[in-house]
């Protein structure tokens, strides 16, 4: 989810990437801390910037039981000053400096992001150990940021058309337990009980230097870099990291099916979602091409047919982990989700067969040597895309570092996909694009609903 | 094509406690700043093909990719006046189909040099974009310039395009933002063409595929289009390769369309309601006419914006946000036209605090009118429009989107470093002196939308003027 501050829709929606083979890569140079924290940096001097990301190993999936929400309203409160930098102060230097700040919060990881010119680097990195060490555990800006992010749940959730259903709503009814299935954004009834206890026992698991990994990329040297990181965070102690739990779920044996009322929608939508492969099984790289392949930009094959040939669509849009992440940042159960706006003359049962017609065309016929050829460009092209900025790189290391231990992780993606050959296509749209495994919400205008519009 | 939004990325972060007129003390440990590096604006090769077309080159050898973007004059302000919003069906047909590829054909040819084309119609120009693999522009060019000169509109196409245009302006409806920004534009501009933002049912119904056909033979034009490739790319055999694909492109023997008059007079101070039953905020959206770009003092608004409501830690979100919690959004912007700029607030609210959140904003509006800005407000501000200047143009996509847009409106591409030297030359008193110009309260023409009784009820003790927003057309 969005973190404190309202980016652009774009980002949200920005159709998950891969990349290919020959060529380009990104230089990666890693360190490890005494203390844990993990330091990574791609020296890029094509501009006077350099964006940073401090990841944390903890996101929505492993929030408390009873505070729904709660880690991204803890990510709020990151930026609500510690007894060293008050509130403000965080603001008012990287502005000062002449950047942006910005936190994010997804199943897996919380994030909090820099960009600016060089010369506000080093107090960029003073700020973010010093959150690193302690917070103004402060029982007003707790309900403050309570506040703004009940606001923010009514901007982007309550008074919207569709309400995010299809990443809030579908992975709570596709799922089973607590981790992979609740209010990410939270109940309020959830979030108004949240404490500032709450606030200090979550930083004090959670957000220790042996559970985060900082990313930067831009006009720096490796060693330059090992060494400022080392004077800013090097004091600050290790901590016992809770050990992960089992997130992962019984076997899905039938399809899950709902329909829901939208009080604010004029025009039907319909989300699907299945089950993924766990990440980096040899499975889920085939996945990644194939959310590809049926989702991404006008040639895709949803578009094509359901928009185009069958004319019983409006909008198609999705992937593996979208909208909240590339098909290679999870680390527990995700799904693939197709995001569908369909007319009001078009039945949900009509848009259902022409949406299977696709799929079983990709289980007989799988896809052509030519298509996976422009799929193929399009990920390597768009992955590309995602290290492109320094900002965006920072966060692409520091996310495959957090999963994988390795930020050259990123340069061997294009590798494997490069190696996917029809039949795997085919042989895993048979294995887990299968209505036993999939989830289907209908989501409905009331007006609709009470014509009978189904 | 599909619909895009520009790359206009706006950011805006948190900060201290309202009252408060000073920041916050920085804590003593905190290293200083390192020395400013000033803002290089990327450099331009600009040429001219023999039929008229501009280029813009930026080559920036590295990263491999390339940013295209070709922009036609002549926007949804030139769109005939009883075909309101025509040149969005325009641009969501102009590629499904010429007279040698199909719409299928041109979306995988697209597709297979790694990009997706997308289209947007803005008020002054079109612009229709992608960014490829540089190994694969030369593929991607000759796609682009059959699109230019011989798309077809085949009748099916057109057809497919009225309907779900018909059935995504509903969708549209649905979301209090887009009626909040249709309606200001509406309330704002009044009879003038700027005040077409969307299409409306009966225009999308009556436009026929050779309307569009004629449109486009009137508005497609080598003389008033530029083409910006910002990338990894060789510009003496670029230029040659789109002197071969474009050089065929031919201007019409009518002449150009007109520029769109300046709009005259004073933006309307009143609240304009759009109802909207089961909403659980009020959206605000506010706007009062600003100087231009290029204008003697555009660069002291821009500043005294940041200083509002321009950036995180401005007056606006530290008091309606950071302090009171009544909205996750708000925000001040500048909304751009070739002819006009609008002065923008934008804030959804909780219903229950639609008053109060009125008032406050009324209240930093008129403290901008009323009293100096502090030195190091007026320094931070300054250091934040410099450097983000810097960060925002770090894209590829980014820099060609502003290219284009300077170029729409009539500016060279200098216009970028001279408004960075020109933010770091305003003083206190130029801040003061335009905010006493542009932002009394009393300016605004303020659209609400929401529940109708929320509105009313809240905003009767400000004693303005309510009334329904204007129908759009």
């Amino acid at each position: 989810m969005q973190g404190r501050r309202l980016m652009l829709a774009v980002v949200m929606l920005a159709a998950a990437p891969a990349l290919a083979a020959e060529g380009w890569k990104v230089p990666t140079a890693m360190q490890r801390l005494g203390n844990g924290l993990v330091v990574v940096v791609s020296e890029d001097h094509s501009a006077p910037t350099f964006g940073l990301c401090v990841a944390y190993g903890i996101g929505f999936r492993l929030e408390p039981e009873g505070r729904t929400g709660f880690a991204h309203l803890f990510e709020h409160m990151m930026f609500e000053g510690t007894p060293n930098a008050p509130k403000g102060v965080f603001d008012q230097v990287i502005e000062g400096g002449g950047g942006f700040t910005n936190g994010d919060t997804r199943y897996d990881y919380t994030e909090y992001i820099e960009s600016a010119p060089i010369s506000a680097l080093d107090p960029a990195l003073w700020l973010e150990a010093d959150r690193m060490k302690t917070l103004d555990f402060s029982p007003q800006n707790l309900d403050n940021q309570r506040k703004v992010v009940e606001e923010e749940v009514r901007v982007n959730v309550l008074n919207q058309p569709y309400g995010a259903f299809e990443w809030l709503d579908l992975p709570q009814k596709a799922f089973s337990k607590y981790p992979n299935a609740h209010n990410f954004y939270g109940n309020f009834k959830d979030l108004d009980a949240a404490t500032i206890s709450d606030v200090k026992s979550f930083y004090e698991r959670y957000y220790a230097p042996n559970n985060a990994v900082l990313a930067i990329a831009g006009d720096v040297k490796p060693e330059e870099i090992f060494a400022k990181v080392e004077k800013y965070f090097g004091s600050i102690p290790m901590r016992q990291v809770p050990p992960r739990p089992d997130v992962s779920e019984p076997p899905q044996t039938s399809e899950h099916d709902a329909v829901e009322e939208d009080k604010l929608a004029k025009v039907p939508a319909m989300a699907i979602g299945y089950r993924m492969p766990p990440r980096n099984s040899p499975d889920a790289i085939v996945g990644a091409l194939v959310g590809e392949l049926l989702h991404n930009g006008e040639a895709s094959l949803l578009y094509q047919s359901l928009v185009k040939e069958k004319k019983v669509a409006l909008q198609v849009a999705g992937g593996v982990n979208w909208p909240l992440g590339s098909p290679y940042e999870y680390n527990g159960p995700t799904l693939m989700t197709s995001f569908i706006v369909y007319p009001n003359s078009v039945k949900a049962a009509e848009l259902r067969k022409a949406y299977d017609e696709v799929i079983r065309g990709l289980a007989t016929g799988g896809a052509s040597g030519a298509e996976l050829e422009r799929v193929r460009a399009k990920m390597r092209s768009d992955w590309y895309g995602e290290l492109e900025l320094p900002v965006e790189r920072a966060s692409v290391l520091a996310h495959a570092t957090l999963f994988d231990g390795k930020p050259d992780r990123v340069n061997e993606i294009p590798d494997e996909l490069a190696h996917i050959t029809p039949e795997q296509v085919k042989a895993f749209a048979r294995k887990y694009l299968v209505p036993t495994n999939r989830t289907v919400i209908e989501r409905v205008p009331a007006a609709g609903m009470a014509q009978g519009g189904r | 094509m599909r619909r895009a939004w520009l790359v206009c990325i706006a950011f805006w972060a948190s900060a201290c406690i309202a009252s408060a007129q000073k920041a916050p003390a920085l804590p003593k440990e905190l290293p200083p700043y390192g020395p400013l590096v000033p803002f290089r604006a990327p450099q331009v090769m600009a040429r001219k093909l023999d039929n008229g077309l501009t280029l813009w080159l930026v080559p920036r050898p590295g990263f491999p990719k390339v940013a295209l973007v070709l922009a036609t004059q002549g926007g949804l302000a030139a769109d005939p006046k009883d075909r309101p919003g025509l040149a969005e069906l325009l641009l969501a047909t102009i590629d499904q189909g010429t007279t040698t590829r199909s719409a299928r054909q041109i979306a995988e040819g697209v597709e297979a040099a790694g990009g997706d084309l997308t289209g947007n119609a803005l008020s002054d120009y079109l612009v229709a974009a992608t960014d490829v693999l540089s190994s694969k522009l030369s593929d991607v060019l000759p796609i682009l310039a059959d699109i230019a000169q011989h798309a077809t509109f085949p009748d099916s196409e057109v057809e497919l395009a009225k309907r779900n245009a018909a059935d995504n302006l509903r969708a549209q409806e649905a979301e209090p933002n887009f009626l909040a920004r249709r309606a200001l534009a509406k309330a704002v501009y009044g009879d003038h063409p700027y005040s077409v933002m969307a299409p409306t049912q009966e225009s999308i119904a009556a436009t026929q595929a050779a309307e569009l056909r004629r449109e486009y033979a009137r508005r497609l034009r080598p003389d008033t289009s530029i083409l910006v490739a910002v990338g990894d790319f060789d510009a003496g055999s670029l230029t040659e390769a789109i002197g071969k694909a474009f050089g065929t492109w031919k201007a019409p023997a009518e002449a150009r369309t007109p520029l769109v008059a300046p709009p005259t007079g004073q933006n309307p101070h009143a609240v304009f309601i759009v109802p909207r039953p089961g909403s659980v905020q009020t959206e605000f959206m506010m706007a009062a006419f600003a100087p231009k770009e290029g204008d003697a003092d555009y660069a002291a608004v821009q500043v005294a914006n940041a200083i509002y409501g321009g950036m995180f830690g401005s007056r606006l979100i530290k008091n309606i946000r950071e302090d009171k919690g009544y909205t996750y959004s708000p925000r001040a912007f500048l909304s751009p036209r070739r002819q006009a700029d609008l002065l923008q607030t934008s804030a959804a609210v909780r219903n229950p605090v639609t008053g109060a959140s009125f008032n406050e904003i009324n209240y930093e509006l008129n403290r901008m009118a009323t009293t100096a800005p502090a030195a190091d407000e007026l320094e931070r501000a300054q250091r934040y429009l410099v450097g983000i200047q810097a960060i925002q143009l770090q894209s590829q996509m980014a820099v060609a989107m502003q290219l284009a847009r300077l170029w729409a409106f009539g500016l060279p591409p200098e216009q970028l470093q001279r408004e960075s030297e020109n933010v770091q030359r305003v003083t206190v008193q130029d801040v003061e002196a335009a905010g006493q110009k542009y932002f009394p309260a009393s300016r605004e023409t303020i659209v609400a939308v929401g529940e109708e009784k929320v509105i009313r009820g809240q905003l009767a003790p400000f004693g303005i003027t309510m009334e329904p927003a204007p129908k759009p057309d």
